[in-house]
């Protein structure tokens, strides 16, 4: 160790501040009602592109939730005159990227290449999102593998987490579905992606942002000739339910057994965007959650050490919103977190934050501002939200003047207007067995469930000591119904004999036919291993009821994957 | 490829202090931001037998306090001035960087310096540190399915244990730590003579200067660290292994090959057959199986660059119910194919131009060049190569990649790791000792995760969704069919602001 030095003893002041010069963007728009914004910037050889429209997952029709996500999936698979490998190897020709994605409110069509590519990567920008041709086989081949996909998010208890806080804040809102269904994936068709397309993608409902090495003039004569002849349309209005109110809170326990965490999220509706109260909540909630120094990290993580990180969110969109505080803690200190949990959510209620907490949050908001803009991509991100969030022209040049603004007293009556433990939805996805108990002392209304979504009387038990029982219980023909996540049920034929060995069996559905390999009956729970055959390899499957006369009710699962919920009845 | 691209140069002003810091200072005003990266030459490679792990504990370690700076306050520092920051863990280097508004260059430059000349090694914080690393190996790595997978190829491709290890170490190893040996190890790895300091960003270049002199000027210099020796025959360990994996809800493989190391024509040949093979939308494999046959849920790869030999591996996903063999046969056949064929020229455009614009996009970010330029100054002693390394790879023809491909994909340095979930062993027949004894992840968990990307080496101290250093050494690509790029995301993001 050196000699101290005084000057090492605290942290240094800063520099004298360095100007931030807020890129200038150009805007206009085409006659059909394109809004076009460009912003000059010829540092790089580079050019990025982000046709938005304002039409997302939330403006999916009732009953084909998903449906903004296939098509999104499907623009870069193929057009009139393009296929999908020939779209790949044009834009991996020019080292070009091309993409699009959807979130609730809105969607887009990205693109960014080197500069001596911008005019051909623009095409490919017009083709994929004017005529895109929607082949057959690439909606087949989208269908199947988001399939798979929604078998492996179902898997993960941070979607658990989600879809559940989302189906009890949201209630009767869109924003409450959050994937979709293996029913809406089979009821969806190639007629009625297009008519989808046709009726979202106008370009009076879009605003097509460039940054980038680019000439303003040359490039709107461009976009003009590619653009210019797009039909407009009508537009539909947003006309959603608002979210319910609630009167007290209430947890919901999505029961996953043998889980090694719990992730807890704690959560209340919110603000739209363009709330007049989001800087005092965006100060509120960098103060009580926004990162590693606030005060849910310094609680739970630092101190108290329960989990990995503890986060508060403001979750602001176009037509609602939510505030949460959530965590993935160790299964043990579930009930220690939430009194943690509900300690600070209190505490930012009811005590006004400190002048320095406030100050600091003020530093941390307008120090990472600058860091946003420092990438064409990073900046054409501020600039598509302000479009189609509807913010106000100057809102990046004011953003900073309205952080500073924000007072103590607007803090607080922020977090007592969006904080709201005593109404909150408290969400848990866990080992419901051990968290049961841990839960009780902070609501009375609890609803299980289990992790297709399925309300529940109890949790899994662990192992309950039983009686031996008598096998003809079980032995017999079973007609039993599956329920996948996904709405649509399975039916299958469960077959239980007695060999000297013990109990063994077969059972035969849709998906495949099984042999049980080893069965055991215990009271009145009968579980059983079983053997698939499927394209040449073993896979393993399990499955356990509880049998009630001629009923039986239980879970199958197949290898890792979730368990489903099934009923059956005795037919022989 | 024959050919060269201009990139805008990158101003580069460097020197070095008496006691041995290089410092590399790169002017750049575009945005009123710094990017500050300290890189020390101290990897899983240097760790010995028996305490594996260590590298990446000590990452932990410098986030504890030191003379100045209490336990934590690091990054309450960073944050409350409106910066990111972070640290990662590699076979190659330690890293620690921090982006913030320019006018806070001080404070950088002062919580980097406090760490490096009088970090508290404590007991207390030795215990709670190894606790926390423990909990992130059973968040990470033995709670993911695939992962643990990907780590086990590497002791499979290599014979040397200073490159077999994964920087993760093992549990046993982590608890042998005393001390004394962690003191040790910040005398000897942790000096000025043995780092690189990059600065890039807004700034005066006297002033940064002089603060550089002031604050990091009196850490004393040390002896040289003792040599590595990372060398390698050119055959892989064992060609051939089978791994049950608890969490994994499907089979998959993993194939790895040892390649040359980097900055060799060979490296260069190898990086550009894996963008052929399985980067993006167009890559062969892609087409080939995610798209023509539909065989594959995804295939992924990656090239892992280090100074000594490296690693080159591609994983495959297939979907439930098709043959294994058969398509790990297909990918083999595509790899020969391009080692007889070689590639074509519209090929060779392709790469060409992904080359320069990944360039010129990566540079955008001062962070990505502070990273860029303490590696190059590290491993080379040339931060130049931030801008002249693109000639190199633009110089290698069509002929070099087939023949590095046909030389170095081949069967002798060929390692195939099966995984198959555990699951399926358990209902039939017990395991054998040796086999579940092969780490087969332990946690409970029903199963398993989005589609598996394998973890890159480095992992991170301190933060989950703090910055992450964009450049770990693992370079993975992802081919998701059905994935969309969620660019727009910021509207529903937990973290919106």
């Amino acid at each position: 160790m050196t000699p101290q030095q005084s000057f090492r003893q605290q942290a240094p002041a800063p520099l004298p501040p360095r100007p931030i010069h807020i890129p200038r963007t150009s805007e206009t728009s085409l006659a059909n009602g394109l809004a076009v914004v460009i912003v000059e910037d010829s540092r790089l050889p580079l050019v990025s592109y982000r046709l938005a429209f304002r039409a997302g997952d939330a403006h999916d029709p009732p009953e084909l939730p998903g449906l903004t996500d296939l098509l999104t999936g499907l623009l870069t698979e193929g057009t009139e005159s393009l296929t999908s490998r020939q779209i790949a190897e044009e834009v991996g020709r020019m080292g070009a990227t091309l993409s699009s994605g959807a979130n609730s409110d809105y969607t887009t069509v990205g693109a960014s290449s080197l500069a001596t590519f911008s005019d051909k990567i623009l095409d490919l920008v017009a083709d994929v999102t004017r005529n895109p041709s929607f082949p057959e086989n690439e909606v087949e081949l989208i269908k199947q593998n988001t399939k798979e996909s929604l078998r492996q998010q179902r898997a993960q208890p941070s979607f658990l987490a989600t879809e559940m806080v989302s189906r009890v804040v949201f209630g009767k809102h869109p924003y409450s579905v959050i994937a979709p269904t293996l029913e809406s994936l089979d009821a969806t068709t190639r007629e009625r992606i297009v008519k989808f397309h046709r009726s979202k993608f106008l370009p009076n409902n879009a605003v097509f942002v460039i940054a980038g090495d680019v000439q303003s003039d040359a490039l709107l004569k461009r976009i003009e000739s590619l653009f210019g002849d797009w039909q407009p349309g009508e537009l539909s209005k947003d006309d959603f339910p608002a979210p319910p109110s609630r009167a007290s809170r209430s947890a919901y326990l999505v029961d996953r057994p043998g889980s090694a965490q719990s992730n807890i999220v704690i959560a209340n509706t919110g603000i739209t965007r363009t709330s007049r109260d989001y800087f005092p909540t965006l100060l509120m909630h960098t103060v009580l959650g926004a990162n590693a120094s606030s005060r849910l990290f310094m609680n739970l993580r630092e101190e108290k050490g329960y989990t990995y990180g503890a986060y508060s969110s403001l979750d602001a969109r176009r037509t609602a919103g939510t505030f949460r505080a959530s965590a993935e803690v160790r299964t043990p200190v579930t009930g220690d977190s939430l009194k943690e949990f509900f300690y600070e959510l209190d505490r930012i209620r009811n005590e006004p934050v400190s002048e320095k907490e406030m100050m600091d949050a003020k530093s941390y908001l307008t120090g990472v501002f600058p860091l946003r803009l420092e990438t064409q991509e990073g900046l054409i991100d501020q600039l598509v939200q302000i479009k189609m969030f509807d913010l106000p022209d100057d809102y990046l040049e004011t953003y900073r003047q309205h952080i500073h603004a924000v007072t103590i007293e607007e803090i607080q009556a922020a977090a007592r207007e969006y904080v709201r433990p005593d109404q909150a939805a408290i969400v848990i996805v866990g080992d419901g067995a051990e968290v049961l108990e841990q839960l009780k002392p902070y609501t009375d209304a609890i609803e299980l469930y289990n992790t297709a979504g399925k309300r529940k009387e109890k949790p899994a038990a662990n192992s309950e000591f039983k009686s031996e029982s008598h096998p003809a219980l079980i032995v017999g023909d079973w007609t039993i119904d599956i329920q996948t996540p996904f709405g649509k049920n399975i039916s299958a034929t469960l077959k239980v004999w007695q060999t000297e060995s013990g109990l063994t069996g077969s059972i035969a559905s849709e998906m495949g036919d099984a042999n049980i390999v080893s069965a055991s009956l215990v009271g009145n729970s009968f579980t059983a291993a079983l053997s698939f055959e499927m394209g040449g390899q073993a896979m393993a499957a399990k499955i356990a009821g509880e049998v009630d006369g001629t009923k039986i009710d239980g879970n199958i699962s197949l290898q890792d994957s979730p368990e489903l919920p099934f009923t059956g009845t005795k037919t022989s | 490829m024959a050919e060269t691209f201009q990139l805008p140069p990158t101003t580069i002003q460097q020197f070095t202090l008496p006691n041995g810091l290089r410092v590399i200072l790169s002017k750049d005003q575009s945005t009123p931001v710094v990017s500050v990266a300290v890189y020390y030459d101290v990897g899983s490679r240097n760790e010995k037998e028996g305490r594996t792990g260590f590298a990446h504990l000590f990452e932990h370690m410098m986030f504890q306090g030191s003379e100045n700076v209490p336990k934590a306050a690091h990054f309450q520092h960073i944050f409350n001035a409106g910066g990111t920051m972070n640290g990662t863990t590699s076979t190659e280097r330690t890293n620690y960087f921090e982006t913030l508004p320019a006018n806070h260059l001080p404070l950088a430059l002062w919580l980097e310096s406090d760490r490096m000349r009088s970090l508290k090694v404590t007991q207390e914080n030795l215990d709670n540190q190894r606790n926390a690393v423990q909990e992130e190996k059973r968040l990470r790595y033995d709670n993911q399915p695939y992962i643990n997978a990907f780590l086990r190829i590497n002791e499979l491709i290599f014979k040397n244990p200073a490159n077999a290890h994964s920087t993760i170490g093992s549990m046993e190893d982590l608890d042998a730590a005393t001390i004394d040996d962690v003191r040790e190890f910040f005398r000897v790895f942790y000096a000025p003579n043995n780092a690189v300091l990059s600065i890039v960003g807004d700034f005066d270049e006297q002033e940064a200067r002089s603060l550089v002199e002031k604050y990091f000027a009196d850490v004393p210099g040390q002896p040289e660290p003792p040599p590595v020796d990372v060398s390698e025959p050119g055959e892989v360990a064992r060609t051939q292994e089978t791994y049950y994996d608890k969490l994994a809800p499907a089979p998959a493989f993993v194939l790895g090959w040892k390649i040359p190391s980097r900055r060799t024509p060979n490296y260069y040949a190898l990086t550009l057959a894996a963008e052929l093979l399985f980067e993006g939308d167009s890559s062969r494999l892609y087409q080939k199986l995610v798209k023509g046959d539909e065989s594959v849920v995804s295939i992924q790869g990656g090239v892992d660059e280090r100074r000594g030999p490296s690693a080159w591996y591609i994983f495959a996903l297939p979907k439930p119910g098709e043959e294994v063999a058969v398509i790990r046969q297909q990918i083999f056949d595509e790899i020969e194919s391009l080692g007889t064929l070689g590639p074509s020229e519209a090929e060779m455009e392709k790469l060409r131009n992904s080359l320069c614009n990944d360039a010129v996009r990566g540079r955008q970010s001062t962070m990505y060049r502070a990273q860029r330029i303490a590696e190059y100054a590290l491993y080379d002693g040339d931060p130049h190569l931030i801008d002249s390394e693109l000639d190199q790879y633009l110089r290698v023809t069509a002929d070099d990649i087939r023949g590095a491909v046909s030389r170095f994909l081949d069967v002798d340095n060929r390692v195939v790791l099966d995984i198959i979930p555990a699951a399926l062993v358990e209902e039939e027949e017990d395991l054998s000792e040796a086999e579940s004894s092969q780490r087969a992840g332990e946690a409970k968990q029903p199963a398993a995760p989005a589609p598996p990307v394998p973890a890159a080496q480095s992992s991170s101290v301190a933060l989950p969704g703090a910055a992450q250093g964009g450049n770990g050494q693992v370079h993975i690509s992802s081919q998701q069919p059905a994935e969309t790029s969620k660019q727009t995301d910021s509207g529903p993001s937990p973290f919106v602001s």
